[in-house]
């Protein structure tokens, strides 16, 4: 599915019509260069979630995790979502390093939704599992940018 | 009392002796930092399993060197302080195991320290100093480096608060992504500050203008994702016409121009609404020359009765001394307590650990 969106506000909006979509223990994998808006859509699910907590880079420290568990979850009818993994990749050279971190007791578990920023460098993570991968590209104007999504 | 600080949280595997009494006297017995950026360099960016690996190699013979260098035997240790968090997860453990291990067979107390706690105090030391040079409270802190930015106002030793902090990139994030979109090496805020020394304002031949994002809003937060975004469509509008080279010293110049300029603005505007009698920075940015220089400048010109303390560009990264220090100032203000609830038996890591 290929979506356009013209700026920010509307690549945020997309992140929170995903948020809806999701039920618990997804993986998303996100590609796209610096400044594709990775970590703007990952607000929006974040927003979609109804996670308070301001999502913020993890570049630096690579995984953050968020309580979702939250009482009001209006329009999340079934969704048994209590955490919420941020990870970014940005930094590592292959997933070893998310292994040693302890990605393990988060990807695909019922409870939790994994994102994961700069994916392809720790695809091998992905063997065997479903994802879905998010695929974020600059658009024709400036704050156009063309995202792909796949299951 | 004499302590031993260790810090592990990101690259650097850090161990110091800090020899100091309740007066604020103090000397410095040792200070060993084992920089990773070679290593890094190599790898193009810090890689877990390699920093925790490079850890577990280096912390002992860091700790044995910090010991024989300031000539004191464990015997004369009174506290060991070790960083339990923020950071990376695999790094930080291997500082609080071996902490863990040493309190348990020295028989020494244990305290936890936050590592932003460190860069709070660390203009408080001087290599080669002999006395604190005290914060005067109300105080403002700007911690700045790669994975936080944060301003935080200190009523006291133990009594701050956050009241701004990064919605988006941190600082030294900015100036690594913005770097890596010049084509620059790792690690790219040094590089940018080269590029940007050597650059002069009479050369400026571009049209280019970059944002200083949320420099007019009400609150103290940042953020620099805006910034990093303007760098990228900047680049692919100018690189096909001059090419990477050519475009390179203005606009790193103009970046660092842009990440002080909200910087200090936002730290000046704080000090005149809470009446701030000290300013002081700290983490990896604060090394940075222009900020430094443009913070001094402003809060001389434009705040009566502050100063302001800098510290060290040698202590501004991370090092194992402001972990000492910061446990000296959790040991003193009798927080006891917390020793007895931390200890080796109860520390425990935290990696997304907040001020």
């Amino acid at each position: 599915m290929k979506i356009i969106t013209e700026n920010q506000k509307e690549t945020i909006e997309l992140g929170e019509k995903i948020a809806r979509q999701l039920r618990g223990g997804e993986i998303l994998a996100l590609e796209g260069d610096l400044g594709a808006g990775k970590t703007t859509l990952i607000k929006g699910i974040a927003r979609g979630l109804r996670i308070k907590k301001a999502i913020t880079s993890p570049t630096f420290v690579l995984m953050k995790v968020y309580n979702a568990d939250i009482a009001d979850r209006n329009g999340l009818r079934g969704s048994r979502i209590k955490k919420f993994i941020h990870i970014d990749a940005y930094r590592l050279k292959d997933e070893k390093g998310l292994v040693e971190i302890g990605i393990g007791d988060y990807l695909g578990e019922r409870d939790s939704v994994v994102v994961i920023e700069w994916a392809e460098r720790v695809k091998k993570l992905f063997r065997g599992k479903k994802i879905l991968k998010i695929k974020l590209e600059l658009g024709k104007k400036e704050d156009e940018r063309k995202i792909i999504l796949k299951k | 009392m004499i302590i031993l600080g260790i810090e592990t949280s990101c690259d650097e595997t850090a161990a110091a002796i800090l020899d100091i009494d309740k007066k604020g006297n103090y000397k410095i017995l040792s200070n060993i930092i084992s920089s990773q950026i070679d290593i890094h360099r190599k790898y193009g960016g810090i890689v877990p399993e390699v920093a925790a690996r490079k850890h577990v190699e280096m912390m002992l013979p860091v700790v044995k060197e910090s010991l024989e260098k300031a000539m004191v035997s464990s015997k004369e240790i009174d506290l060991i302080a070790v960083t339990r968090g923020p950071g990376l997860i695999t790094s930080l453990l291997v500082g609080i195991e071996t902490a863990k291990s040493l309190s348990f067979a020295w028989k020494k107390p244990l305290l936890g320290i936050n590592h932003l706690a460190g860069h709070l105090y660390s203009s408080e030391l001087k290599t080669g100093g002999s006395k604190l040079e005290a914060i005067k409270f109300p105080a403002l802190c700007l911690i700045v480096s790669g994975g936080h930015t944060e301003l935080v106002l200190m009523k006291s030793y133990s009594n701050y608060k956050v009241i701004g902090k990064t919605l988006d990139d941190a600082a030294g994030e900015a100036f690594d992504k913005t770097a890596k979109l010049l084509g620059l090496p790792y690690p790219g805020g040094p590089e940018i500050s080269r590029l940007a020394g050597k650059f002069k304002v009479s050369d400026s031949r571009l049209p280019i203008e970059l944002p200083r994002p949320m420099l007019n809003s009400p609150d103290f937060n940042f953020s620099f994702s805006g910034l990093k975004t303007a760098v990228l469509y900047l680049v692919k509008k100018l690189q096909p016409k001059y090419g990477l080279e050519k475009i390179r010293p203005q606009v790193a110049f103009e970046v660092e121009q842009a990440i002080v300029d909200v910087l200090v603005a936002k730290t000046i505007r704080a000090a005149k609404k809470y009446k701030i009698k000290t300013i002081t920075i700290g983490g990896g940015v604060s090394a940075n020359k222009k900020l430094r220089e443009l913070l001094s400048y402003k809060v001389g010109k434009e705040i009566k009765g502050a100063k302001v303390l800098l510290p060290e560009v040698g202590l501004s990264t991370d090092n194992g001394l402001v972990i000492a220090l910061a446990g000296y100032y959790g040991r003193i203000k009798n927080l006891e307590s917390r020793i007895k609830n931390d200890g080796w038996k109860k520390i425990e890591v935290d990696p997304n650990l907040e001020l």
